[in-house]
């Protein structure tokens, strides 16, 4: 399949390996072929800039752990499972 | 003939291992330590895989229940966090099969292919360039979660233990039994899917 903006088809190829690029996953050779090609094609340095960006967004995103506290009922419940009766 | 043996699996230590142990033999007052470990965690991941509150605190009890009933069966061979998340994930999967709620529809995989390099036919907008502590509010981390709540279950899942809860790829493929190759491919549609949410949520609000 090849890029609508730039019509070259390693576009859709590399565009599906930017993630394993972010997470460092890739071989060096491969790294080294994205980042060339991304120097050169704006759509897939577009691509890989809000990708890049919305990993490092859910990140944060999961630091902040859900804004509620723990239900009262939940703790309740909790704390009598974490007195379980002994064993027989 | 020698008698063909399996080599013995490398023993996991971690911050939990001491505690854990305590437990199994016989110690379990102490699981109570163990619940205030992981509570808010689980809870936490648990609304993101229930979307009703009320489901959620099921989901972190019965994840509790199971991992005190089966815990005499850890083989200290991941670390204790992953065995719970995979008992966290078996439990909620299984309470989703048992609702009322109707099938999760599949994401339209050749629409997120398109919206790839091929449909991004700009230069790259300020907000991917913005430092985060200008972009995080609570109106955008709620766009967000929106988001990830939109995802079909089976990319937030792996979205979610990979970008949010932080385990690695191999983590994630062994707290979900699938190989690390197909954790990899359904993290990059959720990605995908998520980074589109939040294009339009820049661009027009949502």
């Amino acid at each position: 399949m090849e890029c609508k903006l730039t019509g070259d088809i390693r576009c859709h190829e590399l565009c599906e390996r930017l993630s394993e690029y972010i997470d460092r996953e890739l071989a060096p050779s491969l790294c080294r072929e994205i980042e060339r090609h991304v120097a050169g094609c704006p759509a897939c340095r577009c691509c890989l800039e809000t990708l890049r960006q919305t990993v490092a967004l859910c990140h944060r995103a999961g630091r902040h752990r859900i804004a509620a506290p723990l239900p009262r009922r939940l703790k309740a419940r909790l704390r009598s499972l974490a007195k379980p009766p002994a064993a027989p | 003939m020698t008698t063909a043996t399996l080599p013995a699996r490398k023993k996991i230590v971690d911050s939990d291992t001491e505690l854990v142990r305590a437990i199994i033999a016989g110690q379990t007052d102490k699981f109570d330590e163990l619940v205030r470990r992981y509570e808010h965690r689980l809870y936490s991941f648990s609304r993101r895989m229930c979307r009703e509150e009320a489901d959620a605190e099921d989901m972190v009890q019965e994840t509790f229940l199971n991992a005190f009933r089966y815990l005499g069966e850890f083989r200290y061979e991941t670390r204790f966090r992953n065995w719970l998340y995979r008992i966290a994930v078996s439990t909620g999967l299984k309470k989703k099969r048992r609702s009322k709620f109707a099938p999760e529809r599949e994401l339209p995989l050749d629409d997120l292919e398109t919206a790839g390099a091929g449909e991004l036919n700009e230069e790259t907008p300020a907000w991917a360039r913005a430092p985060l502590e200008r972009l995080l509010n609570e109106e955008l981390l709620a766009v967000l979660n929106e988001a990830i709540l939109a995802l079909p279950e089976k990319h937030r899942i792996v979205v979610v233990l990979r970008d949010l809860e932080g385990f690695s790829t191999e983590e994630a493929a062994q707290i979900l039994g699938l190989s690390a190759a197909n954790v990899k491919v359904r993290l990059h549609r959720a990605r995908s899917f998520l980074r589109d949410k939040l294009r339009g949520y820049f661009a027009h609000g949502m």
